[in-house]
């Protein structure tokens, strides 16, 4: 048990727990004390001075963020001593820089702003601002402007801390300090990975992103929590949307694995995807398109599938398809077609290692052993929490070719034929994690059992793969010898479809998809899919969690979620399925964790 | 009692605290029965009256020798002058001049624009002398009220001046119409 500290707050007595901040405690006990630089998520620095409280008469002035509680302390956290230090504090702060609210795309969620008006600071008794400072747009999706910087530092610590990129430092001292990007040089040009953890931290106006700058305030938008469906870890995120349109994606902060942590990949791609959407179901008649409802398209489809006979179907879907959809799909094949080919377009991991870690043992190993995996392409929250687990002391080695995005990082680097003298220095940690993912041999995998105590942390390479394999779908290319190919595409288009009559004119080929693609050209009938954001279901990631997607626009025209369209399938296939989300995910997640 | 006397003029601003000011609407009407607006750069009458008036407001911020002029001759004849809006109380949009220095932007504004042909930096001795830094106007002559926002809104003015009339001095403004922007 954590032993009690009795404090006095404001004349309150407080009981904190040892080792807590003065900052951690009042918050606990109700009491607001203003901050700005402080940030739950990383540590404590008192860089901005506008959580001072008062000790005593006889002391300076301290910051709640790092003043840690001791026996009998007593503090004041709104004195008049105080109060007039905050206001100081804030005066300096907005009079050093452009902090002008009108023209700020931040103003109403800008935290030094609510402090300027919690204070009342109606003007400011130091000099005007001159002094110009740049600002840096060369990265892609967000852009600084050094003018509206407070120096809180938020930004350096969550690139160090959270995401283990040490980009962002500091130059110069005192008014002039900037922060700065590796050694000065643009963002854009540094070693920045564009994950855009510290847009997410920062306070004011300095960090903005393009693309939702001025669409819209908190208050005016809504906020969906979801999974990000771009890769197997399946970070929490809340999608931030206004009217239909999503403005911008955050990490949520108490989300497993990532705890806020999101990648360019999650973040901001999917908000830049401009492939044409499929918005109709449509069939080809006469050698040519026919957009058609629901209806007649299912009716298409049900109509041309009935006779096949029960070995010449085949089912495709790529790993990003729900849990219930790939659920659905397998059913939906299986109950008619018993010897219907169940493809997956995608590897899947050949092996499964037990006993399974999971990503948040990574901080507590001592060594890690990444073989076959590269997160740094594949999964980048991974390659973060790898990287941070680095930096508190963890050894990384690493089996791949020396391109592995992590290599840089890895304090040993073995070949791939070499994976049996990496197991064997993995075997001499006291708390070794191996990372491994679908390139793992079989060999390697025979080596890597050997080490003992180990824990093995998968990390699938597509972003349903786990659920699809457990529910029978088995990585390979088209099936050649059938009748009739239903595709499950969604948002991906796995290369281009074979040339030539096959697919366009002997096979019977319904392809369900959210864009236009080759393969939607060549298909017999298109069923228009909804996208990652207006879909609800559940993904299964690498670990096996089983999490939540929640829609957070409605679906594009008369796109339909994945499993909308494969339930509605089944009933015109006359097969009885649940109709109900719920019924379905809960047999969905039986079968899944089953396997 | 006679009716409490409010002049109002404008500084390096854009007309919009002025423009927030008629929205009070059709409160002006009950405003009116209470208080004269004597000069205002909306009325025919410009200038404050010499024999000096309780209320002076002043927009925009003091950004040439002439704003200069136009604050102190406002504060020598006003009881009780208010600063609004974001330029008149910290220097606001005019003040990021000087971010480039007021030679700079001239010599941009009036020689170098794109569409500029012949251009010239106005020098009539009628103009003021644009000064090397912008700043609020408490920076030249003591304020008593700042209504900062950009601009302030009506709600604001409105707040403020009925707190004068029924002889009370708000400090700052209240939360719900304190605002920068």
């Amino acid at each position: 048990m954590t032993k009690r500290v009795n404090i006095t707050i404001n004349g309150q007595p407080v009981q904190a727990r040892a080792g807590q901040t003065v900052l951690e405690a009042a918050t606990e006990a109700g009491i607001q004390i203003p901050t700005l630089c402080h940030h739950p998520a990383l540590e404590p620095i008192g860089a901005c001075r506008i959580c001072l409280i008062e000790i005593s008469k006889f002391q300076p002035l301290h910051p709640a963020c790092t003043y840690r509680v001791t026996e009998g302390l007593t503090v004041e956290t709104h004195s008049p001593r105080v109060e007039k230090a905050r206001r100081f504090v804030l005066e300096l702060l907005f009079s050093e820089r452009n902090h002008y609210c009108m023209y700020c795309p931040m103003s109403g969620d800008c935290e030094l702003q609510d402090l300027g008006y919690m204070y009342g600071l109606d003007h400011w008794i130091y000099p005007t601002y001159t002094r110009p400072f740049p600002v840096d747009a060369s990265r892609e999706y967000f852009m600084m402007d050094h003018n509206r910087c407070v120096l809180c530092r938020r930004c350096v610590r969550a690139c160090s801390e959270l995401v283990a990129n040490h980009t962002l430092g500091m130059r110069e001292r005192g008014a002039k300090t900037m922060i700065t990007a590796d050694l000065d040089v643009p963002f854009g040009e540094s070693s920045c990975v564009s994950c855009g953890t510290c847009l997410q931290v920062c306070p004011t106006g300095a960090l903005v992103d393009k693309r939702s700058a001025f669409m819209g305030r908190n208050v005016q938008t809504q906020r969906t929590v979801t999974t990000c469906s771009q890769c197997s870890l399946g970070c929490g995120m809340e999608v931030v949307v206004r009217g239909s349109h999503i403005l911008r994606l955050e990490g949520a902060w108490d989300a497993a694995p990532n705890g806020g942590l999101l990648c360019q990949k999650g973040r901001f791609d999917p908000l830049y995807d401009s492939r044409a959407r499929l918005t109709r179901p449509r069939i080809r008649r006469n050698g040519g398109w026919e957009e058609v409802d629901w209806q007649t398209a299912l009716a298409t489809v049900a109509g041309r599938l009935a006779n096949i006979a029960p070995d010449r179907l085949g089912v495709v879907t790529t790993g990003a398809a729900t849990n219930e959809a790939l659920y659905l799909l397998a059913k939906l094949a299986q109950d008619r077609w018993p010897a219907a080919h169940l493809g997956l377009w995608q590897q899947a991991l050949p092996v499964r290692l037990q006993p399974q870690g999971m990503l948040t043992d990574l901080p507590v190993a001592d060594l890690i052993l990444l073989v076959g995996a590269d997160p740094v392409a594949d999964q980048p929250v991974a390659s973060f929490l790898i990287k941070r687990a680095v930096d508190r002391g963890a050894r990384l080695v690493i089996v791949d070719d020396p391109q592995n995005g992590l290599a840089p990082f890895a304090h040993q680097h073995f070949g791939r034929t070499q994976v049996g003298e990496a197991a064997q220095i993995a075997a001499r940690a006291d708390r070794p994690v191996v990372v491994y993912g679908a390139e793992l041999t079989p060999e390697a995998a025979e080596a890597l059992i050997g080490i003992n105590g180990a824990s093995f942390i998968p990390l699938e390479p597509g972003v349903n793969t786990r659920a699809a394999a457990a529910l029978g779908f088995k990585p390979a290319s088209l099936p050649t010898n059938v009748e009739a190919l239903l595709l499950l595409l969604g948002e991906e288009t796995p290369g281009a479809p074979p040339t030539g009559s096959r697919t366009a004119n002997e096979v019977f080929t319904v392809v369900q998809a959210s864009y236009v693609s080759p393969w939607t050209e060549q298909a017999d009938v298109v069923l228009p899919m909804a996208t990652w954001a207006e879909r609800s279901g559940h993904l299964t990631n690498t670990e096996g969690r089983i999490q939540t997607v929640n829609a957070a626009i409605p679906p594009t025209g008369e796109a339909r979620p994945d499993w909308q369209i494969l339930s509605a399938l089944a009933e015109h296939l006359g097969q009885k399925v649940p109709s109900s989300l719920e019924e379905l995910s809960e047999l969905a997640q039986s079968q899944i964790t089953r396997s | 009692m006679g009716k409490i006397k409010i002049a109002t003029d404008w500084l390096a601003g854009c007309a919009g605290c002025h423009m927030s000011l008629l929205d009070i609407d059709e409160r002006i009407v009950k405003l009116l029965e209470a208080v004269e607006f004597t000069s205002s750069p909306v009325t025919d009458l410009k200038h404050p009256p010499e024999e000096g008036v309780t209320v002076g407001i002043l927009e925009g911020a003091i950004s040439n020798t002439h704003n200069i002029e136009v604050a102190r001759q406002m504060r020598e004849r006003c009881q009780f002058l208010i600063a609004i809006g974001d330029c008149a109380t910290f220097g606001g949009i005019v003040a990021t001049r000087n971010l480039v220095g007021t030679q700079a932007a001239l010599q941009r504004a009036y020689l170098e624009s794109e569409t500029t042909v012949d251009g010239c930096i106005p020098d009539s001795p009628e103009l003021g002398v644009p000064l090397e830094t912008v700043t609020g106007v408490d920076k030249v002559v003591h304020v008593d009220l700042f209504i900062p926002g950009c601009p302030p809104s009506a709600d604001a003015l409105f707040y403020a001046l009925s707190e004068l009339l029924a002889g009370r001095v708000p400090v700052v403004l209240p939360p719900e119409l304190f605002r920068y922007d």
